[in-house]
């Protein structure tokens, strides 16, 4: 544990010196240190993933905090692992993706310092055990975030996108902030261990412990609706914080959600069903937005939704489970769940590089505006086609197997029996499936777009070159990890099923992690003979013809085709949005030409969050209108404030004397 | 006999296609009123087709070019799972459907992106209109499969099998419905009439056709013989619904070439009667399988937990 402590210690004491470094070198020290900091934090995680046994250490902050227990157990472990081993490949990324930031930007300094600040509060939120002290670091992990998203202030759209990320956590730590109170009230304690004990008596608590749970942590996570800030967000920040940022911070959301289902254990059936039914709809509503957008990092930013939906489905089967005492589809739904979250961690983070890297070539977000861009920056191209494979769940990589396990929960919850279940749980496995042929038709598009066909513009035509080497490395180590957790799909399902052996019981956990492990070993020996079967069929291929004469693309006749030509993404998604027009807010700008000799003419469209159009815009609309009421109270007098601050006094006086 | 059962199985996956797609020429010949080509003409098409060198874009990058291997590889895979004659099918483990549905899907993706890789307008509309349409398919199949796996009480393919064999009035019901469905999907799979035409020649009205505009020689060999297995395995599915498990091998044997061929006539009959569906209608097509499903669900949670 307290090699744990050094890690934390170095990632802040990193951020810490940037402040005292040229800026030249300020990335580089932080990469290093970074480096030592991760191995300081993963070391004890993995002791204790692999002995089982949750270590801890008590700090005792009197007066303040009380006693602050840090503790170390699977659940935490396995997130201490993932978050240390992306960030610290965020960082390393950053060193070439900052490069031009270098000695320009003012807020380059701020955002050396919040980068391992932000990683070192991650870690925190992962092992602290005391409410307050909770809050704290949860508070700062926002913060740091809210800093490293702001990173170009001097654009409109980047401060816009940043406030409202802020604003979205502030309202959602109002909900935690509850929760906590809440639970500390009835406990006597701020101790995370002494809240298991207020069900006993009181188990309606449940309901209201976690729907408080799932709207705090649950905005964080990204669950519809309160998933708005994401696709704001996401396209704004430098590409390796939105990588850190989607692939570890927003599953400390899911952390906390699974964190409150450890202290509630046995759900009702009311949120068990609810976290189903809201996890399959996010999953939906994710992709179809995902499928529409056309700024790069906005499409991943919706897909991260999707797939914090599709971890979603997996708790709510894992909760289902629990509620029916079926520990089978009670490992499953939450092994299914973390497998995912690792998955996801390490494709979307290798995604978000990729994008990261184009945008640095192409100075573009708009995917209508690349292209062909397979022949300038042909690794690029190779990683980010294996994380969209591995994204649409498609074998042998390793997103298919935590959806597998999903499945499998799902199909295993069948033999309980309630019609109403029946249905619903078909119901939820037909709509991941959608979501799985919803994802081939967005990662379809984004790679075709992006990589494939002719340059569209410009700003694609002149790209030179890949993108360099500390780039590189960290897009090739993710690469190579989706494909190897995806083949070796058994082993890695020992780590994971066992973060997860508190939800099952001990007692139950060892004849179901067999059963599952002989299934991933049968599907194992089925990705091997796939991959014999390519090879072979390769091999023939190779053989039957070795040469090939190379001409233009068939145009059908006509031989002066040209970039322009080609199928753009709005219009490779038009036979989808066509049939979904009525979830859909489209927005059209056009300019029709007029006139004999028209100058100018032009045509927009894009489409907009219904949820942000019909739900949030209205709200913020009205809040406007009746808090401008107020604008008079503010007339820049200061007697008249501290007039305010004394009439606050004496009303919490008379408050206190006549209610207390 | 578990190698002769293995063999079988392989003939039919990898040259049966060939047969049903012979069959489906002659049917359409002998409703025009033709003599028609010989039953074995696909077959002696591919092999030409082997023969000849291909030509390749300069727009196309490597996709284009391992795109027809994995589209063939994924649907010998997929084959591996599905049951031919007698319920027997070479990998038999839990689940299949999920793995078969998804190894599936890789060979469309990679299809998809190398329509895309040429830069055509033609083959990314063709690109376009195919993710969008069998997208649609995919979560009607899951519902089929789950819901008659969960009457047999076990998910591996073998279930459907079972299924008939203990089957009642509703039963029935359910399997014709099935069986429609899987007829929806099969047609949209393998792009026949009326979603597709692939005899026609007119590039803005096709799907699965215009896709493969650009690929030549063995690339097209292995994309029409891959687009042809998934047609034995979707059928082969269909086939296992309707033919009871515990009938002798040589009349099991029988009784499925027997079915296979009567689709294939069945697909020609369709192509020689009705004309492919506007665009717009295809959807309406499409859906169809996913309203057939609910059906099935409905009927199926009746017959499990009573009216």
């Amino acid at each position: 544990m307290e090699i744990f402590f050094i890690g934390i210690l170095l990632f802040v004491l990193s951020g810490v010196f940037s402040l005292f470094c040229r800026e030249n070198i300020k990335l580089k020290m932080i990469t290093v240190l970074s480096f030592f900091a991760s191995i300081f934090a993963i070391i004890p995680a993995f002791k204790t993933l692999l002995l089982g046994l949750p270590e801890g250490l008590i700090c005792n902050w009197n007066g303040v905090f009380g006693e602050v227990p840090f503790v170390i157990d699977i659940l935490s472990a396995f997130f201490i692992i993932i978050i240390s081993f992306v960030s610290f490949l965020g960082v390393l990324y950053s060193n070439g993706y900052m490069k031009p930031y270098e000695g320009k930007s003012k807020k380059f300094a701020s955002h050396c310092f919040f980068l391992p600040m932000l990683t070192a509060s991650m870690l925190l939120v992962t092992v602290v055990q005391n409410a307050l002290f909770f809050l704290v670091v949860w508070e700062l992990m926002s913060l740091s975030s809210f800093f490293l998203v702001i990173f170009e202030d001097d654009k409109k759209e980047v401060l816009s996108a940043g406030i409202k990320y802020l604003i979205y956590m502030h309202i959602s730590v109002v909900f935690i902030i509850a929760l906590m109170a809440l639970m500390s009230v009835k406990a006597g304690s701020y101790d995370f261990e002494t809240f298991k004990t207020i069900f006993i008596e009181k188990p309606y608590l449940k309901d209201i412990i976690f729907f408080l749970a799932f709207l705090g942590f649950g905005t964080k996570a990204g669950f519809v609706p309160m998933h708005n800030w994401l696709p704001d967000a996401h396209p704004v920040a430098p590409s390796h914080v939105s990588a850190i940022m989607s692939a570890v911070m927003i599953k400390t959301g899911l952390y906390g959600i699974l964190r409150v289902l450890l202290i509630i254990d046995k759900p009702t059936a009311l949120i068990a069903f609810f976290m189903l039914c809201v996890s399959v709809l996010t999953a939906l509503y994710g992709i179809v937005y995902a499928v529409t957008q056309k700024d790069i990092k906005k499409i991943l930013a919706y897909s991260s939704v999707e797939n914090i939906g599709i971890a979603g489905i997996g708790i709510g089967v894992g909760m289902i489970g629990m509620f029916y005492n079926n520990s089978v589809v009670t490992l499953l739904g939450f092994s299914g769940a973390i497998f995912h979250i690792l998955n996801h961690s390490i494709f979307k983070s290798l995604l978000f590089m990729g994008a990261g890297s184009v945008y640095l070539k192409t100075h573009t977000k708009n995917i209508e505006k690349l292209g062909g861009l397979i022949k300038s920056m042909p690794k690029t191209a190779v990683f980010f086609l294996i994380a969209c494979l591995s994204i649409c769940a498609l074998p042998p990589f390793n997103g298919f197997i935590g959806e597998f396990l999903i499945y499998l929960g799902l199909f295993g919850s069948l033999k309980m029996d309630t019609s109403g279940l029946f249905i619903l749980i078909i119901l939820s496995a037909a709509g991941l499936a959608l979501v799985g042929t919803l994802a081939l038709l967005c990662f379809t598009k984004i790679f075709s777009i992006t990589f494939l066909g002719l340059p569209r513009h410009e700003c694609s035509q002149k790209v030179d070159a890949d993108v360099s080497k500390t780039m590189l490395i960290p897009m090739g180590c993710l690469a190579l990890l989706t494909l190897l957790i995806g083949i070796s799909a058994p082993i890695v399902f020992v780590p994971v099923s066992c973060s997860v052996a508190d939800f099952v019981g001990v007692q139950y956990f060892y004849t179901d992690f067999v059963a599952i492990l002989s299934v991933l070993v049968k599907l194992f020996l089925c990705f091997g003979l796939f991959i014999l079967i390519f090879v072979i069929v390769y091999v023939v291929r190779m053989l039957i013809c070795r040469k090939s004469i190379v001409y233009n693309t068939w145009g059908c006749g006509y031989d002066k085709g040209n970039n322009h030509i080609q199928y753009t993404a709005s219009s490779y998604i038009g036979p989808f949005s066509s049939i979904m027009t009525p979830l859909f807010k489209k927005i059209f700008d056009v300019k029709k030409p007029k006139g004999l000799f028209p100058k100018d003419a032009h045509y927009n469209s894009s489409i907009e969050d219904v949820e942000e159009a019909y739900l949030i815009n209205p709200i913020v609309k009205f809040d406007e209108k009746f808090l401008s009421k107020f604008e008079r109270l503010q007339d820049g007098n200061i007697q008249h404030y501290i007039l305010y601050g004394l009439i606050f006094l004496i009303l919490a006086l008379v408050g206190v004397v006549f209610l207390g | 006999m578990i190698i002769l059962l293995i063999l079988l199985n392989l003939i039919l996956i990898l040259f049966f296609p060939f047969i049903m797609l012979g069959i489906i020429k002659k049917t359409k010949a002998f409703w025009g009123g033709r003599k028609g080509v010989v039953l074995l003409q696909p077959l002696y098409d591919f092999v030409r087709l082997l023969k000849k060198q291909p030509v390749v874009s300069s727009t196309t990058s490597f996709v284009f070019k391992l795109a027809p291997v994995i589209a063939l590889a994924t649907s010998i895979t997929a084959g591996l799972f599905v049951p031919t004659v007698m319920g027997f099918s070479i990998i038999n483990i839990d689940f299949a459907f999920i793995v078969f549905a998804y190894i599936l899907g890789l060979g469309k993706f990679f299809a998809v992106i190398s329509a895309m890789d040429t830069g055509s307008s033609f083959e990314g509309m063709g690109a376009s209109r195919e993710a969008c349409f069998t997208s649609l398919i995919e979560p009607a199949f899951f519902i089929i499969m789950a819901s008659i796996g969960a009457v047999a009480g076990f998910y591996t393919f073998q279930s459907l099998n079972v299924f008939l064999y203990n089957a009642d009035i509703l039963g029935l019901c359910i399997i014709i419905l099935a069986v429609v469905a899987l007829m929806i999907m099969l047609l949209t799979e393998t792009s026949r009439v009326p979603v597709d035409d692939p005899a026609t020649h007119l590039e803005l009205t096709m799907i699965h056709e215009v896709m493969i505009l650009d690929n030549s020689g063995c690339d097209l060999a292995f994309l029409s013989w891959a687009s042809a297995i998934k047609m034995v395995l979707i059928s082969s599915i269909i086939a296992n619904l309707v033919i009871p498990y515990n009938l002798p091998f040589g009349i099991s044997i029988a009784l499925y070439i027997v079915l296979l061929m009567f689709i294939a006539f069945l697909i020609g009959t369709i192509e020689s009667a009705i004309a492919r569906f506007r665009m717009s209608h295809v959807f309406e097509f499409v859906f169809a399988m996913s309203a057939v499903a609910l059906v099935i669900l409905s009927l199926i949670t009746i017959r499990i937990y009573g009216g």
